[in-house]
């Protein structure tokens, strides 16, 4: 039975992707999952239509809120370009507002020797619709194998250094939020990964939506997306565990 | 009202006494709809009268609206060393914000409840007054993994209430998203088993290849979960030839390792004697407590909406309908597999005619009164029904009721009596969804 497992294994052969060590294709990262930014037509200049039919508002006269954006590309066809990289999705909340649609400074692809010692994830739902648990999961299949990066998914939060929090908070994740938070030991990280969980998103007007994960626990780094690729939200736990390695945040 | 496969029957309850199942009620109480299973057609009953076990049915499938409540299916147990613990709703053997309430003296399960409603966002409140196209973004959205079954049966009911044509090659469209994500959701749902049952090479395998399901997802239609596939003309479909032709060997690949993979995973002792007699749902309660899809197929009984379908696609081609008698999680695993092998088969006729979907226009099925459509569907984890009031292109009311919502019941019952370490086979193998649920 083992040998058959084996056998197969290696008929299929190295499916784990070079990411980060090389930028991630259109295979791990279609268009719908980058960040939509200005092409050639200036925000001020995109037919205002453009922005009415942004079902967040994300694009105003002067910017682009990724962490607004669900991806819906309804704005591409109009002069908007999906960025490149993965790296695009994230930032601080203030970095994922893109003046006149530009990514305010370059946060590039980590090189791996940067990366402090193994890091323990926890995931907590506050109320996705699945999806970004999903692609928060999938790093562990063999296509990402976050192993190899020294990562793993752990069963309590009393041994997790990164809180992954997805979905937008309910009155009755609230509590079970901050209490997940508090059960982690020092030092530790927040990632918020999603629109919902970085600003409601499509939710943001729904009306089970009780707060924002950032008024509840401290968020470090957003990962924008509807829901991000995996090799995105990757990237955002290599940048966790970079800033970690040095420290606190500042 | 005149529509394929839908029968009116004169208010009240409906005639005959052969097996049929409650399937919608609307929220007014207005209106119902029960699957026929003797004659394998939809009734519907307007100003329906409901026993008492059907009411106790309703109340599961709303549970959880105003905040967490449980999913009942009976008296509660009491009794001398009977505890109750709460399972979430922070928990990663749940991996989403749910939970279940376990009543236990120990060792084995007494009763269990699932604890719905911590994910409610309020979606079908949100769009009224939306147009249709704008709160098809809301309704993707209500669980990712089902999204495309969602817009589709939505879209299909919102089509109907606004008397609306389709352009044929949309319904092509619909069908295959719907497809390829039921292979997703089927291969997801054998690999959760897989790593219950501590077979990790096998679960590696069949993660990939839900994977690689996903990739192909995002390389048809620019989302990996569909968000927006459905949008006429979308500008992220990859739908020329070329594409076709990369898809066909995409699933070709998959369906291969699927194969072998199969044989391998079901000729496993260990795994087999997991899932073997654990979590039986019988006929019985599958059918008085509204069970759907491959939970339903998995315990007898061959109710398949795609059957029904009476779009184009489905219409035209060869629909195969698995059913297993057993009614246990390896059941449900041998249903799961043998839709992948129908998924792929339906695609490949799908993309075989393609180029011959005409570019002409479908005339929506009939509204069930002006401005009104309902529409079923059947997606992953079973037959949805969208109940959708369109008017002056504004969305007035949606109601629905899902997959999840009617098989938590028998999740619930095919937990009493067992040992704790049966949870996770008998759980995972429903395929049931709380922000599916929650909505
Ligand atoms: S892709 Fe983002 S910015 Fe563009 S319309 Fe959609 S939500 Fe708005
Ligand atoms: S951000 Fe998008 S994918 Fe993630 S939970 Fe919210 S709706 Fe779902």
């Amino acid at each position: 039975m083992v040998k058959s497992w084996l056998g197969q294994a290696a008929a299929i052969g190295i499916l784990t992707t070079e990411f980060p060590r090389r930028p991630a294709d259109p295979e791990e990262l279609p268009a719908a999952a980058r960040a939509p930014g200005a092409g050639p037509v200036a925000l001020a200049s995109l037919p205002p239509e453009v922005r009415a039919a942004c079902p967040t508002g994300a694009i105003s006269l002067t910017e682009i809120d990724q962490g607004k954006c669900v991806r819906c590309a309804r704005c591409l066809p109009a002069g908007l370009v999906p960025a490149p990289d993965a790296s695009a999705n994230l930032g601080s909340r203030a970095g994922l507002r893109w003046p006149d649609g530009r990514p305010p400074g370059g946060t590039g692809p980590a090189p791996l020797a940067e990366l402090g010692p193994s890091l323990h994830v926890f995931l907590v739902d506050v109320g996705s619709c699945q999806g970004c648990n999903l692609e928060v999961m999938g790093l562990a299949n063999p296509y990402y194998d976050l192993h190899r990066l020294g990562m793993f998914f752990t069963n309590s939060p009393r041994h997790a250094d990164v809180l992954v929090v997805v979905g937008v908070p309910t009155a009755a994740m609230v509590e079970p939020l901050r209490r997940t938070f508090e059960a982690m030991p020092a030092p530790k990280a927040v990632l918020a990964v999603g629109a919902c969980a970085i600003d409601g998103g499509i939710f943001a007007e729904a009306p089970g939506r009780a707060a924002a994960v950032g008024e509840i626990v401290p968020v470090d780094l957003y990962v924008a997306g509807c829901p991000p690729a995996p090799v995105a939200i990757l990237e955002g736990i290599l940048a966790l565990g970079r800033r970690r390695s040095r420290g606190p945040a500042p | 009202m005149s529509r394929p496969g839908w029968t009116e029957v004169a208010a009240g309850r409906p005639p005959g006494s052969g097996a049929r199942s409650l399937a919608y009620v609307s929220p007014e109480g207005d209106l119902a709809l029960w699957n026929d299973h003797e004659e394998h057609r939809t009734l519907l009953v307007r100003r329906p009268e409901l026993s008492a076990e059907e009411r106790a049915v309703l109340g599961n499938w709303r549970a959880g609206r105003s905040g967490p409540a449980v999913v009942s299916v009976g008296e509660q147990v009491h009794g001398y060393g009977v505890f109750t613990f709460p399972y979430g709703p922070v928990a990663m053997g749940v991996a989403e914000a749910g939970g279940f309430e376990v009543r236990t003296y120990g060792e084995r399960i007494l009763e269990i409840e699932p604890s719905v409603g911590h994910k409610r966002r309020g979606i079908e409140e949100q769009v009224v007054g939306k147009t249709v196209e704008d709160a098809a973004l809301w309704i993707e959205r209500r669980a990712g993994p089902f999204a495309l079954s969602h817009a589709a049966a939505f879209r299909f009911a919102a089509e109907s209430a606004a008397g609306r044509p389709v352009a044929e090659r949309e319904l092509g469209v619909r069908a295959l998203g719907q497809e390829l994500q039921r292979i997703y959701n089927h291969l997801h749902v054998l690999a959760r088993l897989a790593e219950a049952a501590s077979q990790n090479v096998g679960a590696a395998q069949l993660n990939a290849l839900a994977e690689s399901a996903l990739r192909a997802l995002g390389a048809t239609f620019g989302h990996r979960w569909g968000f927006g596939a459905l949008v006429p003309g979308a500008p992220g479909r990859r739908l020329d030839a070329p594409d076709r032709t990369d898809l066909e060997a995409r699933l070709r690949r998959l369906g291969s390792e699927f194969e072998a993979l199969g044989e391998t995973l079901l000729g496993s002792r260990t795994f087999l004697d997991r899932i073997q007699s654990t979590g039986t749902v019988s006929t019985e309660d599958a059918l008085r407590w509204g069970a759907v899809g491959p939970t339903l197929r998995a315990s007898s009984v061959a109710w398949d909406d795609r059957l029904r379908d009476p779009t184009i696609p489905y219409r035209e081609m060869f629909v195969p309908v698995v059913t297993e008698r057993a009614g246990d999680a390896l059941a449900r695993v041998l249903v799961r597999r043998e839709e992948v092998r129908g998924s792929l088969l339906l695609i490949e006729q799908l993309l075989d005619r393609w180029p011959r979907l005409g570019g002409g226009e479908a005339a929506p099925v009939e509204a069930i009164e002006p401005g009104r459509g309902i529409a079923r569907g059947e997606g992953p984890s079973g037959d949805l029904v969208y109940d959708v009031r369109v008017s002056e292109g504004r969305i007035r009311s949606v109601a629905s009721r899902t997959p999840s919502q009617a098989n938590w019941p028998l999740v619930a019952l095919s937990l009493r009596g067992a040992v704790f370490t049966d949870f996770a086979f008998s759980f995972e193998s429903f395929g049931a969804s709380f922000a599916e649920t929650d909505g």
